[in-house]
């Protein structure tokens, strides 16, 4: 009896080779295209993913390939769980990753369950990260890893999580869709862009979810770390720790955004040492590891999306909140932003950011943004 | 690896054409190639059929060759009727156009476009049975009317309005009266001379003909602008080469579907009841949508409670049986009915409503069959369907071990 899978297609390249290999690797494949709400019936120019045009490209691989193709309309739940909760996070000064959240309820839990509604044996997708002996470890080609979103999984989908492409570059995928006649696909620009905010606008979703006149988009202070008002600001949600662009000039020394105080529509700056935090204290963590690890534990975390993994120790963890204390610095530790753990490329774990240490942990904590 | 030919319960969605219909019409995608307009003798050749397929389809409608406008199909029927109908009466005083909630897609949005070009349009309220009831329709009647528009044998329930008394109606109120018959044609006996409806559109591969054709019956003297232009072809009704093969097609598919009516409406009656019998008999807890009205022998509408439709319209398939949900979209998901939302079917029902409907290919073994995998279907739906309520939490791993 062949396993059956079910493949979470996009239209993209990846998730179409993903489809094709274990098609050729003799799964029995059924491919799934996600209707999430960024489009609706309208067709949208340029749009790398979630257009109709895709859905119709995810179409055209199955039927060459011979296996059945449905569309599967998780608006309801995917504005609710993804959309709603980016806006509600920048409307409390926070930056959030969609993608994450998209991943762990959208994906691998409500696609997950339909999964084993239709008898299959495995989920697979196009991202670029590897399960090995049931551990989540980080893909193969470093420039297009993305295992730092997957951190949400629930633990049982890793054990039917097929990540067909997680192994190969770019590069090598591009050159599978050719090989394998997915000529349709081959060739398609990479996605960049949060799915449902085209062009990157953000501000735009915002206005739409909170209304043009939510405090997170009204009027506010520039504020110095000492309260002194620099000037005046369009909205909180426009900014993110450590952003340059839109702030005002005529200082000394180049000024970042260090923090966001919603309940006084403040957006404060600081100069660059300003932005270093000496540890994190990260929510609704996620072990994926059988073991989690314990207070005292070495791990490498990353905390940004391309940053580079940074030594750190575990100090602290009461149920699904932990802390951890840095080895050296960082910079721009944003809340909101995930804190995954790796030990080498495994992923042990990860959180939501809730905010950044300015001193080490384990002494006096002192929460960069207590405002 | 050879899969054996699907269970095939989706006859609303369209027929395969019958081996009759794409006989009588091979001959004129070859030797009888001719253009209808030409005035040599192939061209005559052409259009000797054409107008023989348009007579032999008036026929079978009680009507005059020449009421017969050919289409491309129901939607361009329903399409002609009430835009070419309102766009002539709106100079009369007369911009409103009646229709029921619960009508086709290629009348509502047409509804909405009249309303778009400064027009208006009026919903009659259907009964929980989906019912336009004579008492309903006169409250949105008066001398603003110009078209009344109800579909004879709705499309997703099955439900039959009484058209004969509605367009009585309609008509004493001086409104144009169209009426969508795409799943009446073949269902109910319809006869023009006597039924007072001035416009009526059918389409071909419902029943045994092929797609990309339908028709569209005007009633003499019913004021009707073209929707397309640039030919006079049709009178002006409808410009653009004939499609005759297609017309062809349409019209022995008309006469066979007529000529065995009856026959055919007992034994899919028979089929449909059975499969309503053994549905509800092995999920007891079932909804059929529509139950208290006069429904077409060949639909069943039914929800199951805590499914959704997509979860087990995916699994039927996958166990290889052929059905639909609602309309569906353009990007291929299940949307929700409109039409049992129009009844007031709570949204948790209507989210599970599965339409099955039978036809030329269905036998008694398919509906064992289906019966037999139905129950297992249901229940692993129940146990996985859906998505979980709002702040479910994340699968937390962190355990002590």
């Amino acid at each position: 009896m062949r396993k059956r899978v079910l493949v979470a297609m996009s239209g993209g390249v990846d998730s179409s080779v993903a489809a094709a290999l274990l098609h050729a690797d003799g799964y029995e494949v059924i491919g799934a295209t996600m209707k999430l709400g960024c489009h609706g019936d309208a067709d949208v120019a340029d749009r790398p993913c979630c257009s109709l045009d895709s859905v119709n490209d995810a179409r055209r691989v199955c039927e060459r390939l011979g296996v059945p193709h449905y569309v599967l309309d998780l608006q309801s739940a995917f504005s609710r769980d993804v959309v709603r909760d980016f806006a509600d996070e920048y409307a409390r000064g926070r930056t959030p990753i969609p993608c994450v959240r998209c991943n762990t309820f959208t994906k691998f839990r409500d696609l997950a369950r339909k999964a084993a509604a239709l008898d299959c044996d495995f989920v697979a997708t196009g991202h670029y990260a590897q399960v090995v002996d049931g551990a989540l470890h980080r893909g193969l080609d470093p420039a297009k890893d993305q295992s730092y979103f997957l951190w949400g999984l629930a633990r049982d989908v890793l054990a039917r999580l097929l990540l067909p492409v997680g192994g190969r570059t770019k590069a090598e995928t591009r050159a599978a869709a050719r090989a394998l006649g997915l000529q349709v696909v081959a060739e398609k620009p990479e996605s960049m862009d949060i799915c449902f905010v085209p062009d990157g606008d953000h501000v735009a979703v915002l206005r739409r979810e909170l209304g043009a006149d939510a405090p997170a988009l009204a009027r506010g202070p520039f504020l110095d770390r000492d309260g002194r008002v620099l000037g005046e600001h369009d909205g909180y949600a426009r900014f993110t720790i450590g952003q340059r662009r839109g702030l005002p000039g005529g200082f000394r020394e180049p000024m970042f955004v260090v923090a966001i105080d919603p309940a006084r529509r403040a957006v404060v700056l600081g100069p660059r040492d300003a932005l270093l935090g000496r540890g994190i204290v990260v929510r609704e963590a996620n072990w994926l590891a059988s073991a989690p690890p314990r207070p005292g534990d070495a791990v490498q975390v990353q905390h940004r999306h391309r940053a580079a993994p940074a030594a750190a120790t575990v100090v602290r963890i009461d149920g699904d909140e932990f802390e951890v204390a840095l080895e050296s610095p960082l910079p721009a530790i944003a809340p909101g932003q995930s804190l995954v753990c790796y030990d080498g490329t495994r992923v042990v774990g990860g959180g939501v950011i809730e905010s950044g240490l300015a001193a080490s942990p384990g002494r006096a904590t002192l929460p960069i943004l207590a405002a | 690896m050879t899969r054996p030919a699907p269970i095939y319960l989706d006859h609303a969605a369209t027929t395969p054409v019958r081996a009759e219909v794409l006989e009588a019409m091979l001959p004129y995608f070859s030797a009888r190639f001719g253009n209808p307009s030409s005035s040599h003798r192939v061209g005559r050749e052409a259009r000797a059929a054409f107008d023989e397929a348009r007579e032999r389809l008036a026929t079978t409608l009680g009507a005059h060759a020449d009421e017969i406008v050919f289409t491309s199909g129901g939607t361009e029927s329903d399409n002609l009727a009430i835009l070419g109908t309102w766009r002539k009466r709106r100079a009369e005083g007369r911009d409103v156009v009646v229709t029921a909630p619960t009508e086709h897609k290629a009348v509502l949005e047409v509804a909405h476009h009249v309303a778009h070009e400064g027009g208006t349009e009026r919903l009659v309220a259907v009964d929980a049975d989906g019912v336009v009831t004579t008492a309903a329709l006169e409250a949105q009647l008066d001398a603003r009317v110009a078209v009344v528009s109800l579909m004879w044998i709705n499309n997703e329930t099955g439900v039959v309005q009484d058209i004969p008394a509605l367009a009585a109606r309609a008509r004493a109120c001086g409104a144009t009266v169209h009426t969508d018959a795409v799943q009446a044609f073949g269902k109910v006996p319809i006869d023009l001379r006597t039924l007072p409806v001035d416009l009526l559109a059918l389409s071909g591969h419902k029943l045994g003909g092929p797609k990309g054709i339908g028709a569209l019956y005007v009633r003499r003297g019913t004021p009707l602008a073209p929707l397309l232009h640039g030919g006079a072809q049709d009178r002006g009704r409808r410009p653009g080469t004939e499609n005759v093969a297609a017309a062809i097609g349409l019209a022995v598919a008309a006469e066979l579907a007529v000529a065995e009516r009856e026959r055919e409406c007992a034994r899919l009656a028979a089929l449909r009841d059975a499969l309503e019998r053994a549905l509800l008999a092995r999920v007891p807890d079932a909804v059929v949508h529509g139950a208290g009205a006069t429904r077409a022998p060949h639909v069943l509408n039914v929800s199951v409670p805590g499914t959704d439709s997509e979860s087990l319209l995916m699994a039927l398939d996958l166990a290889n049986i052929c059905a639909s949900g609602g309309s569906a979209c353009q990007s291929g998901s299940v949307g929700a009915s409109h039409v049992l939302a129009a009844m007031g079917v709570p949204r948790d029902l209507a989210a599970g409503a599965l339409r099955l409907s039978v036809g030329a290919l269905t036998t008694e073994a398919c509906i064992a069959r289906t019966a037999e995998v139905f129950p297992a279907l249901v229940e692993k739906a129940r146990r996985l369907s859906g998505t979980s309520s709002p702040g479910a939490p994340i699968a937390c791993a962190f355990d002590a071990r």
